[in-house]
């Protein structure tokens, strides 16, 4: 993947107390445009919390957060996404009884022109054909885009959730987007899907990160994989110069952290 | 919109609908199933009116019956778009009856000190605005919805009293040109409440606010996570729906010249009923006002065929009980069918073979 230099969002240092609980220790974290970064860990080993960080849910106790090099603080997700960070979340947040044409233009929904426009009324066939035109440049293919949400498959609803974000991400320069556990409910052949997604994303130049547990998936669509154990991080390292029972041995504890990740802590 | 699919005009927008492009192979089943479910109650209506025909005729096929009928269905449409609002934007506003009763007193009121009338109307919707602000920002604070509607209502029936001095408001015969009169034989009532409706229809479904209105009631935090302002549209919701109440208290006062200060919890109950019938989720956000009109004019359909057989009008609540259980479980039967069909079906419409990348 062709990244470059400033990282399309970086992390420094950041560190989250809930009282007297550390949940994350000084952690770094960077990922470029283009790129997809898997962020894997045991349960309660602070990746969820990170990525909070990183969609302004949680603000960090310490830390430094960067958009394409420049200093940012995130008060709340609306912050977060008016800078360029979309959060998918694990419930999707699907207006089930609306199509899924109108999910994906939901807040920025296209008005007719003239005084009807300025009254609001909508340009259903404009949300159609946008609806269309963005699931077809993500390289997928789903439902019709006037099927209710309501009616579709679950792999289907995490196309139209991850279509959502994406559409939000656009073109923009640093766009990320952070995804928690996007397959966690999905069968195989969804989860397929939902990685070629991921993939065709990142090639589009927005910078993905991926929470997850399926390391499968990870050595899939993942240009680096970070190890979170106990609120550090004790691996990043690219797919290719990994494998399966390394991470896991990070994951567990079982093997010890990269030596430049010890340093200063 | 799922509720799109019943307006006259709106682009074919529900799965299965006629002209949406839509299921090249084996989906005939499906939009039979989604045109049954859609056009059920349309169905259910149109059965019940040519039995009634046959079996109450020769007094209920005539034209003197129908505007009858349809005014009967007016009234109780008033109350059931006032529910509906309140549903679409995703709670249930029990309040309505005191609301009604209010905004009836304040109109009656100004009446009475020979205020002109569109003063009066006015002040009743602006008495229902502002009941549903409240019950709004109420609701948006956390308070749980239907505890502060019902507290609504107890309040709202006191107020009313209050203003009106425990006595109704009589005499008042300014609105009887809306109440009795009639345009070219169609009652005025019937005119006022189709224009209601078709003014709401419209903007649910062709207007930002009216769609994001809905999609509060469906998923408020959906809606917030895009980034829109959501508590904003449930105040709406509240506010339509007071004033839609507020409107039905008008509408009482114009057909019985009188402003009664006690809420009428039974017009609360048969609009709920109406509005369930239509097939519209208590849960929120999704349904059709169309089909809730609809869902009116059955009641009254079997009304006026039950008081022409001289049949015990109890046979009424009856028949509506049991049409509702059948209604919600054929919307049931009808939503798990369709959506395993179009779900498990291997071929996903535009060329995607989910199971085949197994």
């Amino acid at each position: 993947m062709a990244t470059s230099n400033t990282p399309a969002l970086q992390l420094r240092g950041i560190e989250k107390h809930y009282g007297f609980v550390k949940a994350l220790a000084g952690v770094d974290f960077e990922v470029h445009s283009g790129e997809v970064v898997a962020l894997v860990g045991d349960n309660g080993a602070g990746k969820s919390t990170l990525l909070k960080v990183m969609s302004g849910a949680h603000p960090a106790t310490h830390g430094t957060i960067l958009i394409g090099g420049v200093e940012v603080t995130f008060a709340n997700p609306r912050e977060a996404a008016d800078a360029g960070v979309q959060m998918v979340y694990q419930d999707l947040a699907l207006v089930e009884g609306a199509d899924i044409a109108s999910n994906l233009t939901l807040g920025r929904e296209p008005v007719r022109r003239g005084p009807l426009g300025w009254l609001g009324m909508l340009d259903k066939k404009a949300m159609r054909r946008e609806a269309e035109r963005e699931i077809r440049a993500l390289g997928v293919s789903t439902a019709p885009v006037t099927r209710p949400v309501e009616m579709l498959s679950g792999g289907q609803r995490q196309v139209v959730a991850l279509a959502r974000s994406a559409v939000r991400v656009g073109d923009r320069e640093n766009g990320v987007l952070l995804l928690d556990e996007p397959t966690a409910a999905l069968g195989y052949a969804q989860t397929q899907q939902v990685g070629n997604l991921i993939r065709n994303m990142a090639e589009r130049g927005i910078a993905v990160v991926v929470v997850t547990h399926n390391l499968p998936l990870c050595f899939e669509v993942a240009d680096r994989i970070n190890v979170m154990n106990r609120g550090r991080k004790v691996a990043d390292v690219a797919r290719t110069e990994t494998d399966n029972d390394a991470v896991v041995g990070w994951i567990t504890g079982a093997r010890p952290p990269q030596e430049h990740l010890l340093a200063g802590t | 919109m799922a509720d799109a699919s019943t307006q006259p005009g709106a682009p074919a927008p529900s799965a299965g609908a006629p002209g949406a492009p839509v299921d090249a192979g084996g989906s005939r089943n499906v939009r039979a199933l989604v045109f049954l479910r859609d056009r059920g109650i349309i169905i259910l209506w149109l059965v019940l009116v040519a039995f009634f025909a046959v079996w109450a005729q020769p007094y209920f096929f005539t034209l003197t019956n129908a505007a009858l009928v349809a005014n009967a269905a007016a009234l109780a449409g008033i109350f059931a778009a006032a529910v509906a609002f309140g549903i679409l934007s995703g709670a249930l506003d029990l309040s309505i009856p005191g609301t009604s009763a209010v905004a009836g007193v304040v109109a009656g009121l100004a009446l009475a000190a020979d205020k002109p009338v569109w003063l009066a109307i006015l002040a009743a919707m602006l008495t229902g605005a502002a009941v549903g602000y409240v019950n709004g920002w109420l609701v948006q604070r956390g308070l749980n919805a239907l505890v502060v509607t019902i507290a609504m209502l107890t309040a709202l029936g006191g107020v009313a009293n209050l203003l009106s001095d425990g006595v109704a408001i009589t005499g008042l015969t300014q609105l009887t040109w809306l109440g009795n009169g009639d345009l070219w034989g169609v009652p005025s009532m019937v005119i006022a409440v189709g224009l209601l409706f078709l003014v709401s229809i419209f903007w649910l479904n062709q207007f930002r606010s009216g769609s994001r209105l809905q999609a509060v009631g469906s998923n408020i935090e959906a809606v917030r996570r895009v980034g829109l302002l959501a508590d904003r549209y449930r105040i709406l919701g509240f506010v339509l729906s007071g004033i839609c109440g507020a409107l039905g208290g008008i509408a009482v006062l114009a057909t019985t010249s009188q402003a009664s200060p006690s809420p009428s919890v039974d017009l609360l109950f048969a609009a709920i009923t109406a509005v369930a019938l239509s097939g519209m989720p208590l849960t929120g956000g999704r349904g059709s006002l169309a089909k809730v009109l609809v869902g009116t004019l059955i009641i009254a359909t079997i009304n006026s065929a039950l008081i022409i057989k001289g049949i015990q009008p109890y046979w009424t609540t009856v028949i509506t009980g049991l049409l509702l259980v059948g209604a919600l479980a054929f919307d049931k039967v009808m939503t798990s069918a369709v959506t395993a069909r179009l779900t498990a079906s291997a071929v996903v419409p535009d060329g995607t073979d989910e199971s085949k990348q197994a």
